[in-house]
């Protein structure tokens, strides 16, 4: 391994780690330093239901496909959502394995996972890019932002896709660029909607607090048929 | 060079670091433009091809305000995160016609959103942002100021208020032969003080009558105050928390006064949300008596045996609209079906429903906001497929909003159902048991003939048929009755024979209904008399809500049955039953 490889995997993953971690603590504190709104009122709807079952509903919203009438009609959308997000797991857990236990690489059944898994991702990353630039509603929302850290992470995922055998008899170039990218990744990632997940908690956790108390969240009725 | 900002632009943009709370600066930060709210919004279902309707795109034009100036990748690269301030009155005026006229408040790509992005949270803050610059929808301009002013939204007087309560309780006494059926006002220590909507004394007073006769076979230890009655509130459409606080305020401490046990908020989508939900927050008020929707008052008084009913009275098909305000933001979904079954033969469920339900599209002061009718009415095209869909003939809800929202798209789509209130269902479902009378009273018919006796009506219409028949009814009664089939001869007409009382439609060749209202009231000769507005077309809530002369003293919908005009003539001229002793 050269010294190169060797920085990137370590020391610049740290730097970038910290810079990450410490971005996202000042992030953090911005959002605590605004109050959070007081509801006064007694809990309405029936006895199913508590701001804390709310939460926890809210919270756990995500795995239940079934929940939102969105996720329901377009379930192709969830699943490429479950298969996008798995893959920016196993790329990111990928940066942790290859530094500091590359004997689990060893397993080829955990190289195809992660290749399978990545690998998806990455098509699910161009099929985002296709539909952002051609779907005339995505068009009007999206900002430069949305883009680049989309290209961002789809590029990123083709990389990792083949660093995952972590070879280095083949050269060292394509696990050089997936390491100098995770780290401007992680850079990057707190100052663009890549972060979303940081906030994720906090609205979901009002969210579900609020319907929690109001009686409409956990849903208990779904639709036994939905508009056409 | 550094660009300038107009005053009321400053003012929104120094206003919104105060707005801001946690909910909203996570909500503000968290969305990805995934696109899953779009197709949650009745205004994208209704308009495709259209983005400019997704709730992305419309939060996106406050969000960027946000990003510009309290995020920190926007501040440092707006262009990056399409951050953009606002500097001109022009914008403001934009933002305007986003907030309010593209943008109902309903929640429902809050619930459909991946990220719990709840959009309708912080629309309203921008709708308070540029109400407190004085930049809204002159409807909603006018409502405000007369709930801030009047105490109530519809700008009814205290003494009109008390006299349609008066009639309504004499006519209660006379048709139960009770004297206890009377409607109390103020009464102290009573186990209910009952609020209402003012368009239920403006426009609906059955339900009123309805709910007071259902308080009288329960038994009940009711009233209604004489003042701090108005359960609605202007503030939650406005986003004004100030406005908000002030009108709950004034209903919590008139309860207080009175020594109420429990308020109950009458069949109303906002007014419970406001009064139940929000109005402690806004007024930061604590308090000692319980609160609960009518709907529940009424079932729990059927589960008790406290009222009797028998639903092979409703037998026609009934379907349920839930309101947003009810359903999404305050759990009230399942009573009023569960009620429903117990008065209704024939219950059709409408799809997608309860907290998924589409608004009606009257919601979030929409229906105060004239300019924005068209648009209004091309979004309903979502609810009115849900309408008929269902097959039934009565669409029932738990709101006033609704029903005027209803009302209208039913009308625009053709779809000849009818709107009704779960109160009117259950009081026509309601077996009064025969009661030991206090004080005898004489049996007599509901309408003994010629309560217009010596007063003068004019009907104007363009449509003879509609002349004919109102004329009869009226003749009938014991009016005497002159016409007008058009606007300028209805001027004429009225000068001439300074009538008692003016029905007046509203299209109609020449001068339209609304120039000769106007023309009406801005005449001295004419400005006291009294007019009901009767007319098929919706936009005519203008007159309502968006008005520079006094509104109207009645609004009734066509097509109009007998009772539906004697009614609301009566109610007008204040006329009391005669009873013959």
């Amino acid at each position: 391994m050269s010294h190169l490889l060797h920085f990137v995997e370590h020391t610049l993953q740290e730097v970038a780690l910290l810079i990450m971690a410490i971005v996202y603590t000042g992030r953090l504190i911005w959002l605590m330093h605004y109050k959070a709104g007081k509801e006064r009122q007694a809990d309405t709807g029936n006895g199913n239901t508590s701001p804390g079952k709310g939460i926890i509903y809210s919270w756990f919203n995500v795995a239940m496909p079934w929940a939102m009438e969105s996720s329901r009609r377009k379930i192709f959308l969830y699943f490429q959502f479950v298969i996008f997000h798995l893959g920016v797991v196993a790329a990111i857990g990928l940066s942790f394995v290859i530094p500091y236990g590359p004997h689990l690489l060893n397993s080829e059944t955990l190289v195809l996972l992660l290749q399978v898994v990545i690998g998806l991702a990455f098509l699910v990353g161009l099929y985002r890019i296709i539909r952002r630039v051609s779907n005339s509603y995505m068009r009007a929302i999206s900002s430069p932002d949305d883009y680049f850290s989309l290209v961002l992470l789809t590029v990123w995922f083709f990389f990792a896709f083949w660093a995952v055998p972590n070879n280095t008899a083949k050269g060292e170039t394509i696990l050089l660029i997936y390491f100098f990218m995770t780290a401007f990744f992680l850079i990057y990632v707190p100052f663009s909607k890549i972060s979303h997940y940081l906030y994720y908690p906090f609205t979901r956790y009002y969210l579900g607090k609020t319907l929690g108390k109001r009686g409409v969240y956990p849903v208990k009725h779904y639709p036994r048929e939905v508009r056409g | 060079m550094k660009a300038t900002r107009s005053y009321k632009a400053q003012k929104v943009l120094d206003r919104m670091g105060n707005k801001l709370n946690r909910q909203m600066v996570a909500s503000l930060a968290a969305c990805v433009h995934c696109g899953m709210c779009t197709d949650a919004c009745h205004y994208v279902l209704a308009n495709p091809g259209d983005p400019t309707y997704a709730p992305a795109y419309k939060a996106d034009k406050i969000r960027k305000l946000f990003k510009r100036h309290f995020d920190w990748t926007g501040r440092v690269i707006p262009w990056w995160v399409n951050a953009k301030s606002v500097y001109t009155d022009e914008e403001l005026e934009e933002l305007k016609d986003t907030v309010f006229g593209k943008c109902t408040n309903c929640r429902r790509c809050s619930i459909n959103c991946p990220m719990g992005v709840d959009y309708a949270t912080f629309n309203r803050m921008a709708r308070g942002l540029l109400v407190s610059v004085g930049i809204m929808p002159e409807g909603v301009a006018v409502v405000s100021k007369d709930q801030w002013e009047i105490g109530n939204q519809m700008g009814v007087l205290k003494e009109d208020y008390l006299d349609t309560l008066e009639w309504l309780s004499e006519e209660l006494v006379d048709e139960l032969g009770d004297p206890r059926a009377a409607i109390p006002i103020d009464k102290k220590d009573a186990d209910i003080v009952y609020s209402i909507n003012p368009r239920e004394v403006k426009y609906d007073p059955r339900t009123i009558s309805d709910a007071a006769r259902i308080f009288y076979a329960a038994g009940a230890n009711w009233t209604m105050p004489s003042e701090g009655w108005d359960m609605t509130n202007f503030g939650l459409f406005s986003g004004d928390d100030d406005l908000g606080g002030a009108v709950a305020r004034r209903l919590y401490e008139k309860v207080e006064e009175l020594r109420g046990r429990k308020l109950v908020i009458s069949e109303c989508g906002h007014g419970y949300r406001s009064t139940r939900c929000e109005g402690q927050n806004w007024a930061g008020y604590d308090l000692g008596f319980e609160m609960e929707s009518s709907v529940i008052t009424m079932l729990r008084y059927i589960h008790e045996g406290a009222i009797k009913v028998d639903k092979s009275r409703n037998t026609e098909p009934v379907t349920f609209h839930d309101s947003c305000n009810n359903a999404r933001s305050c759990g009230l979904f399942e009573e009023p079906r569960e009620l429903l079954n117990l008065v209704i033969e024939d219950f059709r469920e409408m799809y997608p429903n309860r907290a998924e339900n589409f608004c009606c599209t009257g919601g979030g002061g929409a229906m105060s906001m004239a300019e924005y009718t068209p648009l209004r009415l091309k979004s309903a095209k979502i609810k009115a497929d849900q309408l008929a869909s269902t097959g039934a003939s009565y669409v029932a809800t738990s709101c006033h909003n609704c029903v005027d929202g209803l009302s209208d798209l039913i009308k625009h789509y053709k779809l000849g159902m009818k709107v009704t209130q779960l109160v009117n269902l259950v009081a026509e479902a309601l077996v009064i048991p025969e009661k030991e009378v206090l004080v005898p009273v004489e049996k007599v018919p509901a309408v003994s003939a010629g309560p217009l006796d010596g007063y003068k009506i004019l009907v104007v219409d363009d449509e003879p048929d509609f002349v004919s028949f109102a004329s009869a009814i009226l003749e009938d009664h014991g009016a005497s009755v002159v016409t007008a089939f058009d606007g300028n001869e209805a001027l004429e007409v009225a000068r001439r024979e300074s009538p008692d009382l003016i029905t007046l439609d509203i299209t109609m060749p020449g001068k339209d209904g609304k120039e000769v209202f106007e023309a009406m009231r801005r005449d001295p000769a004419l400005e006291s008399i009294p007019v009901c507005i009767i007319t098929g077309q919706p936009e005519l809530r203008k007159l309502i809500y968006d008005r520079s002369v006094p509104p109207p003293n009645g609004y009734v919908d066509k097509p109009i049955s007998e009772e539906t005009l004697m009614r609301n003539v009566r109610k007008i001229l204040e006329i009391k039953q005669k009873v013959k002793k």
